[in-house]
């Protein structure tokens, strides 16, 4: 008969190897993607496929600064996700708060319409925002994208601060304003400090969701002077010929951002996700 | 979401779906909403030469019809997603002035009255010294109107290892037979298979199977565009040569079953494959990426069948939209494209990628010099549409990218039907297809 110890260790070993093979499973692409950046043209297209480049060489990162407009594409990528993130975090809190706290007529209507909002899946939303866009005049430019993209960040970044200041004890808050503190005081000086995971998770999340968004990016926007990594990277496809090693090599580029928010941010986000999930 | 009814959850979707769609009655309003401007969608080339004198043509028309710099919006669209592009802009009404177009894009676009009537400059285009290759005209008419400009001629020629060739001492195969016994002599699998034929569910399947089976006196619709005949014999007979290629000689890769578009470009590019039938697109990459390769490459005619040797063209486009608020610009625009000097010098700069659609340019040293053009004017001149014997009709287009070939070719290689059974779905299919678009 197995002992309790000799199941449990046997459980950690199943454990672990899937760990270990979910870690392959994310890692590799990733690897290479890196390495077919350092490869050459000949090599990418050899017959043998080589895991660690023969001559590694930047010349797919030169060409990639050099000879396209990738600079261009980083900034505004930054500043359309950025934007949005900043705007989600004001729009969301003060949303939550609102239909966390605040009593009124057809609250839970806008709540679950929060829900349904974020549902409706791009595809079908495409052609109608573009008609709204175009009509105010905000085609190709960067307030168009990012008013846009809070169209499906703000009601995520809602619903889940709701049932985040939920959790919060309202006896807190009503302390504060007992003690004189007006309902944006309470909420940026009570709940907000006790939120901070809830609100890293909600900046992750829509700094990588407009960072990695393409479908709006690729309809809404003509020019360099507007496009983002996303879509600049489709212009490596010339026809039915791709040119991997810039691709790969502006692909690891514009993976590291939300790689480096999410490691830094990596406690709260872990903690944000598990608490803020299960109270609502 | 604890406590609601179905009903309640349909109602809440039924008004979040209505609001948010609710921007359709303002379509039509953004195209007269917009100020006085030209506005062009350049799908990039292969040569930055190319594009930029694209792009410098813009401005000097631009600067010729009286608009700023500030009047021209000159956007670079990547080719794979002009579609959804095309599709949100034409919906809002706001598509841009002038566009580039595959040909079964201007079947479709005509057919659904998007595209302005451009038969005027079409017209005066043939009448210019030795005319136009007519074999470019049957992608950009629609209902006897031209509904695009033909933009340049696009051969599939074969490309071939012309240094295989020669270190196996044979030459380039003139019937489809001796192309199997010169692929069996030139090939060494698995490092090297002879024939980079694309056989995946994909639009490359189609043209590659298509042109093997017109050299066996096969086709998908007669010249009616009614009558489709993919279940005669002679299309069996071709198959029967595929599946013998694939199967008993084995000269085509297996993993060729499962290539995207860009398959043969990438066997090819990587010396696995010693022909393939494909746009000078792979030619183009060499230009650019391995001149040792491109020095080597022959670009050459489709070997014959018992019916001959059939070669097959595309035929790339301009359109202008008829939602253009300033139509006479956009139509400006295009037949200073087409000027033959201005036109002569984008053809050139793309070395060799676009075939000219005017006959006399082809007078030019340019495609004389080099051997691998020697082929070009004769492909342009006799070269039929992947919808042989029929045109690119919106229902060709639809046979074509909904895979119906692919599906069929597949059956026989993959699922191990016979070539009659496998052709005779794939007859009924495309018969629904042409029949529905009869109906209207």
């Amino acid at each position: 008969m197995r002992s309790v110890s000799g199941t449990r260790r046997l459980l950690r070993w199943i454990g672990n190897g899937l760990l270990v093979v979910l870690l392959v499973w994310t890692l590799v692409p990733f690897y290479w993607m890196v390495a077919t950046s350092l490869k050459k043209d000949k090599e990418i297209y050899g017959f043998e496929a080589t895991l660690v480049p023969r001559q590694p060489t930047l010349a797919n990162y030169t060409r990639l600064f050099a000879a396209t407009p990738f600079t261009k594409y980083v900034r505004n990528s930054t500043i359309i996700a950025c934007s949005t993130t900043i705007l989600s975090l004001v729009f969301g809190c003060l949303g939550a708060y609102a239909l966390a706290r605040l009593r009124f007529p057809g609250r839970n209507l806008i709540a679950r319409g929060l829900v349904f909002t974020y549902l409706v899946p791009p595809a079908l939303l495409f052609i109608p925002l573009f008609t709204v866009i175009s009509t105010l005049r905000l085609v190709d430019t960067h307030q168009g994208l990012i008013l846009t993209y809070l169209s499906f960040s703000v009601p995520f970044c809602t619903w889940l601060l709701m049932g985040y200041f939920r959790s919060v004890p309202l006896e807190l808050e009503e302390a504060a304003l007992v003690d004189g503190c007006t309902r944006l005081g309470s909420l940026v000086r009570v709940i907000l400090p006790m939120s901070l995971p809830a609100l890293a998770v909600v900046a992750f999340f829509s700094f990588t969701q407009s960072w990695n968004e393409f479908l709006y990016a690729n309809v809404f926007v003509n020019s360099v002077e507007v496009r983002t990594i996303t879509t600049g990277l489709t212009l490596f496809v010339v026809e039915d010929v791709f040119f991997w090693g810039p691709m790969m090599g502006a692909s690891f580029l514009s993976a590291l951002p939300p790689l480096v928010l999410y490691l830094i941010f990596q406690r709260w986000v872990v903690k944000g996700l598990t608490l803020g999930a299960v109270k609502g | 979401m604890a406590g609601m009814t179905r009903r309640q959850v349909l109602k809440s979707a039924g008004v979040a779906a209505a609001v948010t769609t609710s921007p359709w009655w303002r379509v039509g309003k953004s195209a007269a909403q917009r100020a006085k401007k030209l506005v062009f969608w350049h799908l990039p080339n292969f040569t930055p030469l190319a594009d930029e004198l694209q792009k410098q043509q813009v401005y000097e028309f631009a600067k010729q019809a009286g608009l700023k710099e500030a009047d021209v919006e000159y956007a670079v669209v990547a080719g794979e997603q002009a579609q959804q592009k095309l599709a949100a802009a034409i919906e809002a009404g706001n598509p841009p002035d002038v566009t580039r177009l595959y040909e079964s894009n201007v079947q479709f676009y005509a057919s659904g009255g998007h595209l302005l009537d451009v038969n005027d400059l079409v017209d005066k285009m043939r009448r210019e010294p030795k005319g136009i290759f007519e074999s470019a005209l049957s992608s950009v008419m629609y209902k006897g109107r031209a509904m695009g400009v033909p933009l340049a001629v696009n051969p599939w020629p074969v490309h071939a290892r012309l240094d295989l060739l020669e270190q196996a001492k044979v030459e380039y195969p003139k019937t489809w037979d001796e192309f199997i016994e010169t692929s069996k002599k030139i090939q060494s699998p698995p490092r090297l298979f002879a024939f980079g034929m694309c056989l995946g569910l994909v639009e490359d399947t189609t043209d590659n199977v298509m042109n093997l089976l017109w050299c066996y006196g096969g086709k998908m619709v007669e010249a009616d565009n009614k009558t489709v005949v993919m279940n005669s014999p002679e299309n069996a007979a071709g198959v029967k040569v595929i599946e013998a290629m694939f199967k008993t000689h084995k000269i085509i890769p297996p993993g060729a079953i499962s290539w995207d578009n860009s398959g043969n470009n990438k066997a090819y590019q990587s010396k696995q494959a010693a022909f393939v039938m494909n746009p000078t697109s792979i030619y183009a990459y060499l230009d650019g990426n391995d001149k040792d390769l491109q020095k080597v490459t022959g670009l050459m005619p489709v070997p014959a069948g018992p019916k001959g040797a059939i070669n097959q063209i595309d035929t790339w486009a301009y359109g202008a939209f008829k939602k253009t608020p300033y139509p006479e610009l956009a139509k400006g625009l295009l037949e200073y494209f087409m000027q033959p000097a201005h036109y002569d010098k984008i053809i050139q700069s793309t070395g060799g990628r676009w075939v000219p659609v005017y006959k006399r340019l082809f007078d030019s040293p340019f495609w004389k010099e080099k051997p691998a053009f020697k082929h070009f004017i004769k492909m342009a001149e006799t070269g039929v549409p992947v919808s042989y014997a029929g045109s690119p009709t919106p229902a060709a287009g639809e046979v074509l990218n909904t895979h119906l070939i692919p599906k069929m070719i597949q059956r026989v290689l993959v699922d191990n039907w016979e070539a009659a059974r496998a052709l005779d779905e794939c007859h009924k299919r495309i018969v629904e297809v042409y029949a529905r678009y009869a109906r209207g």
